[in-house]
């Protein structure tokens, strides 16, 4: 098993209620996340650094982004 | 039966929750029991054409209660019975006494996390799972959720009949993989043009179709959101999803082949495609159904399972696609409209499903798929993940429907716009 998989025992998951479509997320993790045409967010791609992670955490207004334990 | 043996004797029967999730119950118990969790038992009959929770109140009632009262072996848990407000089911529980908490008759109302918001005196709608609730936690807007367990009616039944029957019992029905006695609810579309059902009928339709009653009229007052009158409601559902014939329950187990269930809920033998587990479902075509067995094992190919129970049989002599097209119409009101794909992907998918009925362009289609691509993953619930398997399974059922369409023909005799194609253009020299 690589090493990353093994230190990533988290995920960087959206909260879909709280989340306004402000697109946040989208300008601070390009490669993680995309946007569908109503400004919704669409995971898909590379997991963020936790470096990352934490400032898009940070930064979303409607505060909808979390670490949660990858499943499994 | 102390707190350790009803997960142990759970198990080794090998019960799996009745709602459609079909979840080990015993581990729920096991957690809920760990936590003091207050118990909601689910009696919303929430699928499409589901009547199996009306079904179990009606005839096992006093079951239900005590197996009720095993899942919450200690005092001072709260067990409350969820169902749609107005309907048979709430007036035979509250006649039982038993605590009632009304769910409005909305399709996601009834989905598990919906219940423990609405039992918080918060609004029937999903939460986001950041936490399991069986333990508590918050919801999105940081409001304290209790630990609450939701168990399906048909379930809590089963837990009552395997500690009085025993495990061997319950094993001696289905299969290895899917054990037990099982009930499943079976419905046709009537055939347009036929006369209105009468009144009693109508009302046992009600009854047991549950959210197919609309919104409005059960709430007993005027659709806000639309501006409308019961009576009109009831006609804009008519014309959407046509008549509903009764479900009918029947007892069953897994295993058994789809067309004896059919034949045993009274569908003519030239049904048209069936339609397995409602909006969250897939369809089979006829020909599928009748060499299909109803099991995991069986029905995984085709996208789905036993899940929730439920079988319908399209009237072979209406066009499946505006069938479709008016499901997904009544689809994009339901959800709890809270995000993003909910908001918008739906009721788009609903949009461009009618285009492509009326005028089935290759374009169209392709926005179809890449509507239905986008919304798996992406709400709080798997509502929408539900319709796009729904969507998904009627463009490969449908294939050759949509071809008939595209030469303007219609098995419904729906009007349909013939598409510009390249040699027509050519031919009339545009
Ligand atoms: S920044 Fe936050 S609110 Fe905005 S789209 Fe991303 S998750 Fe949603
Ligand atoms: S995904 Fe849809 S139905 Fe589920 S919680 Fe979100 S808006 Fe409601």
């Amino acid at each position: 098993m690589p090493v990353s998989e093994q230190v990533t025992q988290r995920e960087l998951r959206i909260d879909r209620v709280a989340c306004s479509g402000h697109g946040v997320c989208a300008s601070l993790l390009p490669q993680r996340v995309r946007l569908d045409e109503w400004g919704y967010p669409i995971l898909a791609g590379p997991h963020p650094s936790d470096h990352d992670g934490e400032r898009a955490i940070r930064w979303c207004p409607a505060r909808a982004l979390y670490w949660a334990p990858t499943p499994g | 039966m102390t707190d350790a043996t009803l997960p142990a004797l759970l198990e080794s029967a090998g019960l799996t929750g009745r709602g459609g999730a079909a979840f080990a119950t015993h581990v729920k118990i096991a957690a809920a029991t760990h936590a003091g969790a207050d118990l909601i038992v689910n009696l919303c009959d929430g699928e499409l054409g589901a009547a199996k929770d009306g079904w179990v109140v009606t005839h096992h009632l006093p079951e239900v209660v005590a197996g009720a009262s095993l899942v919450t072996s200690r005092r001072g848990r709260r067990i409350r019975y969820a169902a749609h407000r107005g309907s048979a089911t709430a007036s035979r529980l509250a006649a039982a006494g038993l605590d009632v908490l009304e769910v409005p008759a909305r399709y996601v109302s009834s989905e598990e996390t919906a219940l423990v918001s609405l039992a918080h005196g918060h609004l029937a709608r999903p939460m986001t799972k950041r936490d399991r609730f069986v333990s508590g936690g918050r919801d999105s807007a940081g409001h304290t959720i209790e630990p609450t367990v939701v168990l399906n009616a048909e379930t809590v039944w089963r837990v009552a009949q395997i500690a009085d029957r025993g495990a061997p019992w319950f094993r001696s029905f289905g299969t290895a993989a899917e054990p037990g006695p099982r009930l499943v609810s079976v419905s046709r579309s009537r055939p347009s043009g036929m006369p209105p059902l009468p009144a009693s009928a109508r009302a046992r339709e009600d009854e047991h179709l549950g959210h197919f009653v609309p919104r409005a009229e059960r709430d007993g007052g005027t659709c806000r959101a639309r501006g409308e009158s019961p009576a009109s409601a009831r006609a804009r559902q008519n014309a959407h999803l046509g008549h509903f014939d009764s479900p009918i329950v029947l007892e069953t187990e897994a295993g058994v082949p789809v067309s004896e269930l059919l034949r045993r809920g009274g569908i003519p033998d030239d049904h048209g495609a069936i339609l397995l587990n409602g909006l969250g479902g897939a369809f089979l075509t006829a020909t599928e159904a009748r060499g299909a067995l109803w099991c995991g094992a069986g029905l995984t190919a085709y996208g789905t399972g036993i899940g929730p129970g439920v079988i319908h049989a399209l009237d072979p002599r209406g066009c499946p696609l505006a069938w479709v097209r008016d499901v997904l119409a009544w689809a994009g009101g339901e959800s709890a409209g809270q995000c993003g794909p909910c908001l918008f992907g739906v009721p788009a998918l609903a949009r461009d499903w009618a285009a492509l009925v009326a005028s089935p362009t290759p374009e169209l289609l392709a926005q179809v798929r890449s509507r239905v691509a986008l919304l798996p993953g992406r709400g709080a619930c798997r509502y929408p993940d539900g319709v796009a398997g729904f969507a998904a399974s009627a463009l490969r059922v449908f294939e050759a429907d949509l071809v008939a369409h595209r030469s303007g023909r219609c098995a419904g005799g729906i009007p349909v716009d013939r598409p510009i194609t390249s040699e027509r253009k050519a031919h009339a020299g545009v």
